[in-house]
């Protein structure tokens, strides 16, 4: 209980009288804590939002059937129902429609409404006769029920007629009710809608099959039995309804790791501050320290002071975090999720939930940085001697050999980051490769001193001669005040670095993405059958659109048919394609083989793998690959690996030949158009094809232009990089404000001896260019150092952490013009940083500095 | 010396030797000091500055290791004390009483007073109340809540002997007491550890280089180089 009286009267006080020093601190590491926050909440919002969309549609099911690729046929639901232990079956068919007028798609569900009562629970709005409701549903075709969310967003009414595109084109629905929030209402946060399986089937043109069976057993823990898995020919799958949540639940909790590690740096960057207040404290109080321990503190109880001052700053830049925190996720939220949607899993978050575990979490982890950063200046701290109370002169902290140690220390960081870099993951998230992050940003932090002390000491003669006396002075000052100034330049370091990597990420990632759009999305217009896209399904096209097409002698084709697979639990897609009409206007973008492949492609000898799928399944060019497709067993030799940056998982692409040869026949599931006149006004072609195909086959078509689809991939990029911008940022501004506050702390520390240089004749300019050119010093020294830092931290970027995060690696390039142009910028907000300082210097009345206090 | 000899000592060093290393070179700080004091002295070290009365103080206090001999205070030995046993040694056994007061500034005066008795786990009631009362005696009742800065040199040197008594500890220590006060304060200073011997029996040394203590003084050492020239009782 003393220890808090002590702590206050010690630690508190001190805080207290120094406040702008703190709170400059507390923002700083505010600045970190609620970025971390933001963003755990974020994705766990987006993680609650997909979860309970899940468990809204596996409602009470413990085991589901579904056909790889494919669907189930509907007659099976019969002989299910019949076997011993299974209590409830139902078939459950799911889409994505949107209004045919325009807005966004939202999910339609398509169940037995008498068969799915046991396993899925609904409600209405407005209360009344629910039986009714459900017969309504049965007996009335195209009629739905609406999600609350979509009812009230759409603005449907009960009786409401409503048209639905789907591939079958326009059909008009009625509104026989709205459900609300809870059950399968909750499905897709709301945005969606209920109607009958038959009617669903006639919309899109499914009838005799179902997407997937739910079956409810007896008893949850018991084997199914034989006849239930003998019932499961054909290529059927029995499986647990929650593998596909644990798949999506996986591939967001990689994602909240990886946004978790680049926030985690703006965290990091605010240890410095810490460290640089508490170390302030700790070398400044050292008299004090020794007065305490003569009179009987022992050196634990130092030590857990500045400890608990460290935590102390944690705790209120936690508590500053929380008004920030819940500024920024709004911003936060729509780019996370949006991301999430594009890269892994469709979530539809519009609320936050609160989320006390992922708040206790940045509680935890920000008082436990702040008290790590503390650990070093507590050590100093109880290190102090009580015989120093009967001394009077300073002690200069960190020698010669300290500053070699440090240094070697930190080049063993540094040759230790390419070892453990080559790790592999664990589950999918990149721990060595953060950890190898970590180690080098801690190797080029200890390097700083050592470097300060080589610009000090080699460039006090040349400034003395070249700038004068403040450059000069500036220069011992950095030689001399190491320890203090290296914090500086750690913060920086690892500023400048996260800065530079990131810039050398973004611009090898669009670089490269930009080259494999432009040699792999290659085509005039892309067509599908409707909603395709939005569904991830590519159904077979209209026979009479294939036939149109075909006729045509303007254009050449490159049809292909996607299917939607897992590899091990990793959801892919196997394409099937024409490599040879591909290879007339297309190039794969290859990693293993080259285009001299693509003969033995066209007749079937093996497929190409991508580079996601080769990293996630661990494949290389001549492993055999094998998959389940509709009910049959196909095997494959990989001949070659690809770079493919579509989101999703990898691709296998096959011959379509091959596979139609395998399948006993195999429709086309898309097409690229090609004009083969390229040197025609292309545009004005397209659209004339477009609006020629939309008068003959109306709405059933998606169609894109090349063009547009190209820029909606970099579109999409630049829209997934905005939050990794958001975050650089933050970064930088805790990074300014340290280099302001360790300035700043400098000048009170050295008050009287800049105080002396002005007394002997000094004027208040040369002081303050002194300050300048010290804060010059630091931020070279930090920029060179961080640079490096930085083009280290970008191969584990582009190398490891992609790679083990995404699968997928990227060409090496430097935008040296973004660089060249924002280095420079940094560089002005650092000194821009220095200018509290300058004014500081000369604020307080010299004589009123100089003059001796008694204590 | 006797069993009945060392039960009245309070200080008793023997060969008492502390060698500071200076880089390269070494600085003799105490050069084989053989001392005996006894309980109820009031000791007056004197000598040159450098000449050691500082440097036997820190090891008398607990608060410097010495390089080598024999070193026992209040029966206990201080050279193989571990760390927590000089802490508590601190706590229990000597007040120190410095020149320049080394009063903590952010705590008040009645805090800094209270601090050695609370760390050595006195309730905050008890120590308040103690505090009061070594405050009262030294005329600081009206300063109890002003922090340093706020005090005379006087007062905080007042502050600095009741911090040094709040923990009834039989040994005083004090090194030039009176070397930043004016003569006036310095005389009240030397009274008020007059009465503490006299009239409560604590043991006193006070190093200084003034003759204000010298009335007092039931024995006089001297210092130089490191070593003891003279020991003698009142002139």
């Amino acid at each position: 209980m003393f220890f808090f009286k002590l702590f206050i009267w010690f630690n508190l006080r001190q805080v207290q009288h120094h406040r702008w020093r703190a709170l400059a601190v507390v923002l700083g590491i505010a600045l970190g804590a609620a970025v971390f926050t933001g963003v755990r909440i974020s994705v766990h919002a987006s993680l609650g939002a997909f979860t309970r969309s899940m468990d809204a549609i596996t409602g009470r099911a413990d085991l589901v059937v579904t056909q790889p690729g494919g669907r189930v046929p509907e007659d099976l639901v019969a002989r299910l129902r019949r076997l011993p232990g299974v209590t409830d079956v139902s078939p459950v068919m799911t889409t994505y429609t949107r209004p045919a007028e325009g807005g966004r798609p939202f999910l339609l569900v398509g169940i037995d409404p008498l068969l799915d009562r046991h396993l899925r629970d609904w409600n209405r709005v407005d209360p009344g006769d629910e039986e009714a409701d459900w017969e309504r549903l049965v007996a009335e075709p195209f009629t739905l029920l609406a999600g609350e969310t979509l009812a009230a967003q759409a603005g449907w009414t009960t009786d409401a007629r409503v048209v639905l595109s789907h591939r079958q084109g326009d059909t008009p629905f009625t509104v026989a009710g709205r459900i609300t929030m809870d059950g399968l209402g909750k499905a897709a946060n709301g945005r969606m809608a209920v109607c009958d399986i038959a009617t669903f089937q006639e919309f899109t043109g499914t009838s005799g099959y179902v997407d997937r069976i739910d079956i409810r057993l007896a008893d949850p823990g018991t084997d199914p039995g034989p006849e239930l898995t003998r019932l499961m020919g054909n290529g059927l799958r029995l499986g647990s309804p929650g593998a596909l949540k644990q798949s999506g639940q996986g591939m967001i909790r990689a994602y909240q790791v990886n946004l978790s590690f680049l926030s985690f740096t703006s965290l990091f960057v605010g240890m410095f501050l810490v460290y640089s207040l508490v170390a302030l404290n700790a070398a400044s109080r050292r008299h004090e320290l020794a007065i305490l321990r003569a009179v009987g503190a022992s050196a634990r109880s130092v030590y857990w002071l500045f400890i608990g001052e460290g935590a102390l700053y944690g705790l209120a830049g936690w508590l500053v975090a929380l008004p920030l925190g819940s500024f920024l996720v709004r911003y936060l939220l729509e780019g996370i999720s949006s991301t999430i949607s594009t890269l892994f899993v469709r979530v539809h978050v519009d609320r936050l939930a609160l989320a006390p575990w992922e708040i206790l979490i940045s509680l935890g982890l920000t008082v436990a940085v702040a008290m790590l950063a503390a650990v070093q200046p507590a050590r100093e701290a109880a290190g102090v001697p009580p015989r120093e109370v009967m001394t009077t002169t300073r002690h200069q902290q960190g020698g010669r050999s300290d500053i070699r140690r440090l240094a070697l220390g930190g080049l063993g960081c540094i040759l230790l980051v390419l070892p453990l870099a080559h790790l592999p993951g664990v589950n999918g998230v990149p721990l060595p490769g953060y950890l190898a992050s970590l180690l080098l940003f801690t190797g080029f932090a200890l390097l700083a001193p050592w470097m300060l002390q080589q610009v000090g000491r080699r460039l006090q003669p040349l400034t003395a001669r070249r700038a004068g006396g403040p450059a000069h002075l500036a220069a011992g000052y950095v030689r001399d005040s190491l320890a203090r100034l290296a914090i500086a330049v750690g913060a920086l370091i690892t500023a400048v670095a996260l800065f530079t990597a990131l810039v050398v990420m973004v611009r090898s990632f669009r670089h490269t993405v930009e080259i494999w759009v432009a040699q792999t999305i290659s085509g005039d217009l892309f067509v599908t059958t409707r909603m395709a896209e939005t569904n991830r399904v590519w159904e077979p096209l209209p026979p009479e659109v294939v036939a149109y097409l075909a006729q045509h002698n303007e254009v050449a084709l490159v049809p292909n048919r996607r299917f939607s697979l897992s590899h091990d639990g990793h959801p892919y897609q196997l394409e099937a394609m024409d490599f040879a009409a591909f290879q007339e206007f297309g190039h794969f973008f290859w990693l293993q083989g080259d285009d001299e492949l693509i003969p033995r492609l066209i007749r079937g000898e093996g497929v190409l793998i991508s580079e996601v799928f080769a990293h996630r399944n661990g494949m290389a060019a001549g492993d055999l690959f094998r998959t389940q497709l509709q009910g049959r067993t196909l095997t494959w030799k990989v001949l070659g690996v690809v770079r493919d940056y579509r989101t999703h998982g990898g691709v296998v692409f096959c011959s379509l030949d091959d596979l139609a040869a395998r399948m006993d026949g195999l429709a086309w599931g898309g097409v690229r158009i090609f004009f083969r006149d390229r040197d025609r006004e292309l545009d004005a072609a397209v659209a004339r094809l477009r609006d020629d195909l939309v008068l003959r086959f109306g709405d059933r078509l998606d169609m894109m232009r090349g063009q547009a689809l190209r820029a909606a991939v970099l579109r999409i990029f630049d829209e997934t990089f905005a939050i990794t911008t958001v975050l650089l940022i933050i970064a930088l501004l805790v990074a300014a404000l340290g280099i302001a506050t360790i300035l700043t702390m400098r000048v009170l520390e050295r008050a009287r001896e800049l105080n002396t240089i002005y007394a002997l004749g000094g004027s208040r300019g040369q002081i303050r260019r002194m300050i300048l050119w010290e804060a010059l010093y630091i931020v070279t020294v930090g920029e060179f150092l961080g640079l490096l830092c930085g083009f280290g931290l970008s191969y584990l970027l582009v190398f490891v952490i992609n790679r083990q995060s995404f699968g997928w690696t990227f060409l090496y390039g430097v935008d040296w013009a973004a660089l060249a142009l924002s280095l420079p910028l940094i560089v002005a907000t650092a000194l821009l940083a220095a200018l509290p300082a300058m004014r500081l210097a000369v604020k307080t009345s010299p004589a009123a500095l100089l003059r001796e206090f008694g204590n | 010396m006797n069993h009945e000899a060392m039960t009245d000592t309070i200080i008793f060093a023997r060969d008492l030797t502390r060698i500071y290393p200076l880089g390269v070179n070494e600085v003799v700080g105490l050069n084989q000091v053989d001392l005996m004091i006894a309980a109820g002295e009031f000791v007056v070290l004197k000598g040159a500055s450098g000449s050691g009365k500082s440097t036997l103080l820190s090891l008398v206090a607990g608060l410097d290791a010495a390089t080598r001999g024999q070193l026992q205070v209040a029966g206990r030995d201080l050279l193989r004390m571990t760390e927590s046993q000089k802490t508590a040694f601190r706590r229990d056994v000597v007040g120190m009483i410095f020149q320049s007061f080394n009063l903590l500034p952010t705590l008040s005066v009645q805090e800094n007073v209270c601090l050695p008795a609370l760390l050595a786990g006195v309730p905050l009631a008890d120590a308040t109340r103690r505090a009061d009362r070594l405050l009262d005696w030294l005329g600081m009742s009206a300063r109890r809540g002003h922090r340093p800065a706020q005090l005379s040199g006087g007062e905080m040197q007042r502050t600095a002997i009741a911090r040094a008594l709040i923990s009834q500890p039989p040994l005083i220590l004090a090194d030039e007491p009176t070397g930043n006060l004016d003569s006036k304060n310095g005389d009240m200073v030397i009274e008020r550890l007059r009465d503490l011997n006299r009239e409560q029996g604590h043991t006193v040394v006070i190093a200084t280089h003034s003759d204000q203590a010298d009335p007092f003084a039931t024995r006089f050492i001297h210092l130089r180089d490191g070593a003891i020239q003279s020991d003698q009782g009142p002139c």
